[in-house]
């Protein structure tokens, strides 16, 4: 009798939720393994071309070194993007969620939040239109100073990280503004009646108890940027040659499917490998 | 330093990062208004970039398949992922964790990653590229958004309710649509104008999954800023700015995702 | 350890007043107990002296030097919060150390004063666990130690023991009060259970809106309150009021209370004598009774007087032999009835 009522149960959770992770299990997970499998073929096995399996893909990483200097390449700017943004966003979460009182928080946050949760893409074109020569951020930096400067950011490396922080900054202040507003006030306040100064409180309480919500919102900047192409597509010109934009190539360009298959792959184990390190970390921030 | 200079430097700080985010896309809707061709200035006020929008096939055409697929891919997710959140609330059964844990890769892994798998998949089993691949991997990155936030307002529903409404003889069907989706119809909507948003926005795997012939809005815009800037593409790009910050004003107001209770 | 005090202490938030001029002493090695209803005021005046609330108007003094313009940080004061607020990143043994770091003191000083310390609360070998692996009690007693062992000038206690249940609450109070004596550190807490009040102070304050209403020595206090709010909020009162006559005070049915000097007097419930048969003394008035309330060795009955209720308390068996409703003479000894004045609002 309980059993049947069990089982009854069983079978409607089932109904509710294949559908969806049905759909997540075809449109994602699937994808997932079948890119592995391509990963170590020679061709593409569609219509009558040859194909056999290989393993030549993860040779050609290790092998010619440009793909794996991508990859370095591609590290590095995630960790200056990732660096800057949590300097510039930390700082930022503790005087929302520190310094602002009232009402205004609320209307501040979603202030701050609101660009991360809208297109990226046409915010990364508005940068170009700011950055590119004789555009307006050199007008302006030029009406301001008595002698002339030639910015020329557009195009560079600069282009790159400033076009990233931008659009990735809001996820550091939205991960630290909630591990800051967990934050109980009277912690604060018995530091200062025992006589610690404001530095002290931010060295030996606030930074060690907002960590996880730190890392958890470096994380998720680092992973996105060291997989980015878009980004260093527009803004870099001939520069922008990334990890991002060499799969990209692959699959658009060149047309060389199993070896894009293989470098996503590569990117997809480091990605992996990064969030497994931080997953406790990450458990602790609740997000 | 005495609170009240903290306050003041605070406040400053706070301006500048607003300022920092905001300015580019001020000035880029600006541009889309400025008569010269080369964003010249001084800055002269003409609406003609937007008239020349409607009369630029290609990119009506983009917009329109754009604003369908998304309305669908939030139908079809919005239905499933309330359906799943509901399911993973109600039931306990062995797995849910392992369920659960799963919505975090899709939302984690860049999504240059799942795009470039997804064109090799749907290739691979003769499906290829075009407008239903698009809407299938639209689906499938907005079902966990919706699924997590339906489930966080799930988490402010008192359970007991749905006890109270069986012990009175509602059926689980019953109980659903009279007890639960009334607590959650919040939650639902914010899920699902995030849905919306995930898909109208979406670039990279559109870019991958979309035939060059109808590709969505963003697809049509890279391959544009790529071949050279117009300032037809900052009038189009600022409207696109308009709807998606609408639309995440509206989920704001629907659950506070992010935000204090 | 030195002396507090208080003098014209305003602090106003928008329309409401949340300390009206508040004048009072702390004396030096005290237990002063901080008494009043939610809203009264009471932790605005311990977070005034804390530096926490920054007055309007009025000075603050720790050992006879003002300190409106020192900072929470140098003020020399030990604080324990309702929630405690230890540090959860920290060991029992590093939450305790952390004033003792703030002030450079370092290596064996250190260690000996924490193990001191830890020891005086009798939590010497819980150093290092963490503040969640401990029950409620032993949270309210790392805090203590935290907050004493920069022996501080003065230790604020706002509402320490609220979070404890009931049983515990009674233990920590004795341990509170042990803590203090061996320290000798002048004591300043709020409560709103005045049972722990009476317990614990050597002095106590009554605030209400903002007031301080009465102060003094907890007995005093309570024997005589002097007005009507204090009666009623320190301990429980009925409360007579008429016309004052040459004889006493004439209650408006025409009863006398024969003695009474003021147009209100107070009698507590514990006072208030019920019997069937018509008492002998000169104070004798009648009532019925409405309830009767058992709760083990103590009773309490309800009378009701025209409307009024009024509450009697006694051994249970006293109130054996009377009837369960019905008529009954309540007197009391002169004396129990307490001159107040009615409280102004």
């Amino acid at each position: 009798m309980a059993s049947a009522i069990l089982r009854r149960d069983r079978l409607r959770a089932l109904t509710l939720l294949s559908p969806a992770y049905l759909w997540l299990t075809v449109a994602i997970f699937l994808p997932l393994s079948a890119m592995v499998f391509f990963s170590v073929l020679t061709d593409v096995p569609f219509g009558d071309r040859e194909w056999h399996l290989t393993a030549g893909n993860y040779q050609a990483f290790l092998e010619t070194g440009t793909y794996a200097r991508l990859l370095w390449k591609s590290l590095q700017l995630g960790a200056t993007v990732t660096a800057l943004s949590v300097l510039i966003g930390f700082p930022c979460a503790y005087v929302l969620a520190k310094v602002v009182r009232g009402r205004s928080r609320e209307a501040l946050f979603l202030l701050v939040v609101l660009p991360f949760w809208s297109n990226s893409l046409v915010r990364i074109f508005s940068w170009a239109i700011v950055l590119r020569g004789n555009g307006v951020l050199d007008r302006a930096v030029n009406a301001v100073l008595p002698w002339p400067v030639k910015l020329n950011l557009m195009y560079s490396q600069s282009a790159i990280v400033i076009g990233l922080v931008h659009s990735y900054l809001p996820y550091v202040i939205l991960t630290s503004y909630l591990a800051l507003q967990a934050i109980d006030d009277s912690l604060i306040e018995a530091a200062r009646s025992l006589g610690a100064k404001r530095l002290t409180i931010l060295r030996r309480l606030i930074l060690p108890l907002s960590m996880p919500g730190l890392v958890a919102g470096a994380v998720l900047i680092f992973v996105p940027v060291v997989g980015s192409f878009m980004e260093p597509r527009l803004l870099g010109g001939r520069l922008g040659t990334y990890y991002g934009t060499l799969i990209e190539d692959q699959f658009v360009a060149v047309f060389n499917w199993p070896l894009g298959a293989a470098l996503s792959f590569i990117l997809l184990a480091v990605v992996l490998v990064i969030l497994g390190l931080a997953s406790p970390i990450l458990r602790k921030a609740r997000l | 330093m005495t609170g009240k200079v903290l306050g003041i430097v605070g406040r400053v700080y706070l301006a500048l990062i607003l300022f920092f985010l905001y300015a580019p896309i001020l000035v880029m809707a600006a541009m889309s208004f400025n008569a010269s061709e080369f964003y010249q200035l001084p800055f002269a006020y003409s609406g003609e970039w937007y008239e020349r929008l409607w009369s630029n096939r290609a990119i009506l055409s983009a917009a329109w398949r754009s604003i369908w697929i998304a309305f669908v891919v939030t139908g079809i997710a919005t239905a499933l992922g309330t359906a799943a959140a509901i399911a993973l609330f109600r039931y306990d059964f062995p797995g849910k964790k392992v369920l659960r844990a799963l919505l975090f890769p899709p939302i984690a892994i860049p999504w240059l990653i799942i795009g470039t798998a997804m064109l090799i998949f749907f290739f691979g089993i003769g499906l290829g590229r075009g407008t239903p691949t698009v809407i299938i991997g639209h689906v499938a990155l907005a079902l966990p958004y919706v699924i997590v936030i339906v489930s966080a307002r799930l988490a402010t529903f008192d359970a007991t309710l749905e006890e109270a409404a069986r012990v009175l003889g509602a059926s689980p069907w019953q109980v659903t649509k009279r007890v639960t989706v009334p607590w959650i119809l919040p939650g639902i909507v914010a899920g699902g104008l995030l849905a919306f948003a995930v898909s109208f926005d979406q670039f990279v795997v559109s870019y991958f999954l979309s035939e060059p012939g109808d590709a969505t809005l963003p697809v049509l815009i890279y391959t544009s800023i790529r071949k050279g800037f117009t300032p037809e593409i900052n009038a189009i790009s600022t409207l696109i700015i308009a709807v998606s910050m609408s639309v995440m004003l509206l989920a704001a107001r629907y659950s506070n995702f992010g935000g204090e209770r | 350890m030195a002396e507090v005090r208080v003098e014209n202490l305003t602090k106003t938030y928008g329309p409401l007043k949340a300390l009206d001029a508040v004048t009072l002493d702390f004396r030096d090695g005290g237990f002063f107990g901080l008494l009043g209803p939610s809203g009264s005021g009471k932790t605005t005046l311990l977070r005034a002296i804390a530096g926490f609330v920054i007055p309007d108007d009025g000075r603050v003094l720790i050992g006879g030097e003002p300190v409106e313009r020192v900072p929470v940080e140098a003020r020399e004061i030990g604080m324990v919060f309702q929630s405690y607020a230890l540090f959860p990143n920290m060991t029992v043994a590093d939450n305790v150390a952390f004033g003792l770091d703030v002030r450079r003191i370092r290596g064996a000083e250190r260690d000996r004063r924490v193990k001191d310390v830890l020891d005086l609360v009798q939590l010497g070998d819980l150093g290092q666990r963490k503040p969640h692996q401990l029950s409620g009690g032993q949270k309210q007693r790392v805090a203590m130690a935290r907050a004493i062992v920069t022996r501080p000038r003065v230790l604020l206690l706002d509402e320490p023991l609220s979070a404890l249940d009931k049983a515990l609450r009674v233990e920590m109070q004795v341990e509170l009060k042990r803590i203090q004596r061996e320290v000798g550190i002048t004591t300043i807490f709020v409560t709103h259970d005045q049972e722990e009040a009476l317990t614990l102070s050597d002095e106590i304050g009554i605030l209400r809106n903002g007031r301080l209403v009465r102060h003094g020595p907890p007995r005093e206090v309570y024997n005589n309150p002097r007005d009507a709010f204090t009666a009623r909020f320190l301990g429980e009162a009925n409360l007579f009021s008429g016309s004052l006559e040459a004889g006493g005070l004439r209650l408006p049915d025409g009863a006398l209370i024969p003695g009474a000097t003021t147009a209100m007097v107070a009698v507590r419930p514990e006072n208030v004598q019920v019997s069937a048969s018509e008492p002998s003394g000169p104070i004798r008035l009648r009532a019925e009774i409405r309830r009767r309330i058992f709760a083990g060795a103590m009773g309490t009955l309800i009378l009701d007087r025209h409307g009024e209720p009024i509450k009697a308390i006694a051994r249970d068996s006293e109130f054996a032999e009377l009837p369960d409703n019905g008529r009954v003479w309540l007197s009391w000894r002169e004396g129990s009835a307490i001159p107040v004045e009615n409280a102004p609002n």
